[in-house]
């Protein structure tokens, strides 16, 4: 297509562009946008819950450097980062390989792998807590085959991984079809090709399937590194309001919770914190569009 | 886009946005705190978790004020256990909280120093003869005069213990441990019987057990805590010593109420402190247990139990004053809370009320017995938890503790922390 | 786009004769990797439905029976709905649902309406500040929420609308992510498709309506299944904004049954399988453009 059929196609009447985009815009600026900035500005200020309090400059930022709870935050919302991305790019990458060919009651499987996603987290928390209770389904198995029963829920790193399982569990289906999308704009002729060479399966997969769905699982390392640093339900609903043992299993996103909410709640401090969660995101989303553009040229 | 481009906008929708965060919260006139004037108009009252259980109760509680009061009209509304503090700070901060809100001391402590509850030593002294003069004191708060609450209703419960647990351990199941000293040797022998698969206790100690231990919580100004004191750390060095004997359960770090709870009725820990409303929960779930159910008296060094108060505040800003304030007496007077006790394992704070042959008359069952021995216990009860501590607070002490008891500090470093913290958010309180 | 839509007339005719299965390229497919395939589907199948099998398992077993026996009991032996009558018995389960009901549907017609109209702004309408307008729906998808909440609340008030079904809805009424995929999925359609109704004449809401929106179907079966999900499923928000419980909805009302019964194992079950059925329902009636509208939307950030 030429640009100027391009040009015409996208000349409009002059007020419309506005027009569409103003009912998103408005909602999006009051409820999600102006709290924010509020947000912001709280962030240099010692504000309660029921006290406006005064600006106070960087002091929020100096306490955080000293408060060990937030750099066990820190800690585990990176950890939550590094272990729960590599899971949730290559994971549903093979799922979808599995559930891409069109077999009997394929439709079925496809379906029935997506309803982790649908149920609300805290469901899946419910769920998920009465299957890993000390005396629930997972450790009565795994008592009946002779492994003893686990403390998956009071340990301070089984209940982080437990979590972070969880976080996979539900993300899986989710992925899956985003892959699946992907993996049916790959050209047959390429696997054929491959195994003319006499490339085997994993070799197809590296050299064949990898290279062609790669910018879809940039996409994927985007959108499940901001989810993961954000974490916040799984943890909660696993390790408790005061996040496990001694609070080794907080998150950043816990603590603002925890610091911020209820009548004593320090709203200043908790606002600072959330600047820094959304700083590290806004940062996260920039290192995963800028591998992408690298890829591209 | 061009940086310069970018920015304007930015600034541009900054001077957009921000003159809308000038008009926050307040605005609100303020109503009369002059209880004086003629009961009439819509109120509204707030309870906690109540409707699923009581509702027929409450409705009638409703219909019986407003034929009383002629002109009132009460509405009720009830709020589930999980986020009420998140509610009713939704509720402050935005100045819709309701005419008559069901409270703890510690939701009272915030809200009273918000100048948000009516201080009912000056709009409703007249009442304070009808109520005991600890629970009156319990919504009362270092640092400012004035009670902020009408006292409802109180709990406390005695200790249950498992009577063949006890008997398979080789301790005698008729004589329960009765002081703090007792109660640790038990535990560990308990413990080394049953190769660690038996706990005694199931939850670390919390503020509360550290006050019945006979630690001081707080100076006597109410402005720093205390609980670092030799006795604390004493009673600290001893939970560790059971954590490691596996006589504190080992999931204690991450236990809940429920949690704990669940253990004791699945016989998995000996011992757990409940009410009465617990005996029909293990006759249901646990008929074998319920046979074997031993019920002795909280342990205490001080010779006072803990008890848990509940209340009911008035909003100083509301437009009903008169109204509201003659409700929550309504809902807290002798008679109500007497009725209300006869429907649920709870104790009327009401003078007298615990005289009555409710609360003092033997019929020979288990929920009776219990039932008197806790309100004979109640008399010089007392509610451990400092009003001023909050929530953050908790998380704080129970945090210091979990280290400890994992060995990661010594008591006593973790207990110097923890009220360094909590001095420091106490501070930040004001 | 869809791998289902082009594969299905395939699995229609074909399945039933058994060893002629081929694949979406019609090539046949060996019966020794087909045992394979089907061996790591159950395996898979166990995995993700599983527990909520488990789950219901749960609810459907009778006061008297164990719950926590090893080796397990998968299915209750004597399945009875005493559970659902006594969540029916404490709270108003029906009067609740119909409020999710409600707060679910009007969020699905603003979310498919609001986003699909922004969407297509960002997409295909060229006019000064396009960036800032999509940098403004980016930026909302990483405002961490936990934290706004109050301000949120404030708001609400200011305008009258606590306490309201409508204040429940209206902040997620039309969400940032909808908008980002409505505006890739009319980013992917070709130009040509408008190009025809811009020579017969249509202005832009024309071509929006009969031609761009048409296409896109399938992204706003999404849209419509996030937001009756993001609806269904939120607790914290209604919690705060609505005061009246004749207005609570469902996952408020649940909440009282954890709040209540906490001991009870089998009531907390009945619990979520009353709250995750309609979603499995309505997924299950929508999956077939849901499929096709994921690929459309999400395929290229």
């Amino acid at each position: 297509m030429t640009t100027s059929t391009v040009t015409r196609v996208r000349r409009q009447l002059p007020s419309s562009p506005w027009l569409f985009a103003a009912p998103g815009l408005l909602i999006t600026g009051v409820f999600i946008l102006y709290p924010f900035v509020s947000t912001v500005v709280n962030a240099f200020t010692d504000r309660r819950t029921l006290v406006p309090g005064k600006f106070v400059g960087l002091a929020n930022f100096r306490e955080l450097l000293h408060d060990d709870m937030f750099w066990i935050g820190l800690r585990n919302s990176a950890l939550y980062v590094v272990c729960v991305v590599p899971a949730l790019v290559v994971l549903p990458l093979l799922l979808a390989l599995l559930v891409r060919k069109n077999i009997p009651g394929i439709t079925f499987f496809r379906s029935a792998f997506y309803t982790p996603v649908v149920a609300s987290i805290v469901v899946v928390g419910l769920i998920w807590v009465w299957l890993l209770d000390e005396r629930g389904l997972v450790n009565s198995l795994l008592e009946t085959v002779g492994v003893g029963r686990v403390g998956f829920l009071s340990d301070q790193w089984l209940l982080l991984f437990s979590a972070m399982a969880v976080t996979v569990w539900k993300g899986l289906g989710y992925y899956m079809i985003i892959y699946l999308a992907a993996l049916a704009n790959v050209p047959r002729e390429l696997h054929e090709a491959a195994s003319v060479d006499g490339a085997g399966a994993i070799r197809r997969f590296l050299t064949v399937t990898v290279p062609a769905v790669r910018s879809t699982m940039v996409l994927v390392a985007a959108l499940s590194s901001v989810a993961a640093f954000k974490v916040f339900s799984e943890v909660y609903l696993m390790a408790g309001p005061s996040g496990g043992p001694a609070g080794e299993d907080t998150t950043l996103v816990m603590l603002v919770q925890r610091t911020g909410t209820g009548l004593t709640g320090r709203v200043g401090y908790a606002s600072a914190i959330s600047l820094v969660v959304f700083v590290v995101t806004v940062a996260l989303m920039l290192l995963v569009l800028r591998a992408d553009r690298r890829d591209e040229s | 886009m061009s940086v310069s481009r970018k920015t304007l906008a930015t600034a541009a929708f900054l001077a957009l946005v921000l003159p809308l965060s000038a008009c926050g919260s307040g605005g609100d006139n303020g109503g009369s705190g002059d209880a004086s004037g003629k009961v009439e108009g819509d109120i509204t009252f707030q309870t906690w978790n109540l409707r699923a259980n009581f509702r027929s109760y409450f409705d009638g509680v409703i219909a019986d004020f407003e034929k009383q009061y002629p002109g009132t009209h009460v509405k009720w509304i009830d709020q589930p256990a999980e986020g009420y503090a998140d509610k009713i700070s939704a509720d402050a901060a935005g100045g819709t909280l309701p005419d008559v809100v069901n409270v703890s001391p510690d939701l009272v402590a915030p809200l009273a120093k918000a100048g948000l509850a009516l201080d009912l030593d000056k709009a409703a002294a007249k009442y304070k003869k009808e109520y005991l003069a600890g629970a009156w004191a319990s919504h009362q708060i270092p640092g400012t005069t004035g009670t902020y609450a009408f006292p409802w209703y109180l709990n406390t419960g005695p200790l249950f213990y498992n009577k063949s647990l006890f008997k398979k351990a080789g301790l005698d199941p008729d004589s329960p441990p009765k002081t703090y000293d007792d109660l640790f040797a038990d535990a560990l022998t308990m413990a080394h019987k049953s190769d660690g698969k038996v706990a005694t206790l199931a939850n670390v100690p919390t503020i509360e057990d550290f006050g019945r231990y006979g630690v001081e919580l707080m100076n006597k100004q109410g402005t720093a805590f205390t609980f670092n004191d030799t006795k604390g750390v004493q009673l600290l060095s001893k939970y560790k010593e059971l954590y490691d004997a596996k006589a504190l359960d080992p999931q204690a770090l991450t236990a809940t109420p429920e949690s704990s709870g669940k253990k004791f009725l699945t016989e998995a820990v000996a011992m757990n402190p409940g009410s009465a409303l617990d005996l029909g929960n293990f006759k249901k779930q646990a008929p074998n247990l319920y046979k074997n159910i031993g019920i002795t008296d909280q342990i205490t060094s001080t010779g006072h139990v803990n008890m848990y108060v509940m209340g009911v505040m008035v909003n100083s800003r509301t437009k009903r004053t008169p109204a509201a304030v003659a409700f929550a007496h309504y809902v807290t007077d002798a008679e109500h809370q007497m009725s209300f006790a006869r429907k649920v394992a709870i104790f009327p704070s009401t003078a007298g009320s615990l005289e009555d042959p409710y609360f003092t008359k033997e019929d020979g069952t288990d929920e009776t017995r219990v039932r008197i021995a806790a309100a004979k216990s109640l008399k010089n009860a007392v509610n451990y938890t400092p009003v001023l501590f909050s929530d953050q607070m908790k998380t704080a002490l129970r945090n210091e503790v979990a280290k400890a008891l994992q060995g990661k500090e010594s008591p006593k470093a973790a207990l110097d922390n923890a009220v360094k913290a909590c001095d420091t958010l106490l501070q930040q309180q004001g | 786009m869809s791998v289902l839509q082009k594969a299905r007339p395939v699995s229609r005719t074909e399945a039933p004769r058994e060893p002629r299965v081929t694949d979406e390229h019609g090539r046949r497919i060996r019966v020794g990797e087909l045992v394979v395939r089907y061996v790591l589907l159950l395996a898979v199948l166990a995995l993700t439905v599983g527990p909520f099998l488990w789950q219901l398992s749960t609810s459907l077993k009778g006061p008297t029976e164990d719950i926590f026996s090893s080796p397990p009991t998968f299915l209750p032996g004597h399945p009875t709905l005493h559970n659902y009558e006594r969540v029916a018995d404490t709270i108003p389960v029906w009067d609740y649902a119909l409020n999710s009901l409600k707060v679910a549907a009007a969020n699905v017609v603003t979310n498919c309406v609001g986003s699909a109209l922004a969407g297509y702004a960002l997409a295909r309408l060229r006019y000064r500040g396009r960036r800032v307008a999509t940098l403004v729906f980016i930026l909302a998808m990483l405002v961490p929420v936990e934290g706004i909440i109050i301000a949120q609340f404030t708001t609400m008030r200011e305008l009258g609308l606590n306490n309201t079904l409508i204040g429940v809805v209206l902040p997620g009424c039309v969400g940032a992510m909808n908008v980002l995929l409505m505006r890739n999925a009319f980013r992917n359609l070709p130009y040509e498709i408008e190009e025809a109704a811009y020579v017969d004449g249509a202005n832009v809401w024309q071509r929006f309506l009969r031609v761009a929106l048409p296409s896109v179907r399938g992204t706003v079966a999404v849209v419509a299944i996030f937001a009756f999900m993001g609806a269904w499923d939120d607790f914290l928000w209604p919690l705060i904004v609505l005061s009246d419980p004749s207005k609570f909805t469902l996952t408020i009302g649940l909440n009282y049954l954890h709040g209540t019964f906490a001991n009870d194992e089998r009531l907390v079950a009945a619990g979520t399988v009353i709250a995750v059925a309609p979603l499995i329902a309505l997924f299950a009636c929508l999956q077939r453009y849901f499929f096709r509208g994921v690929g459309e939307g999400a395929v290229k950030g």
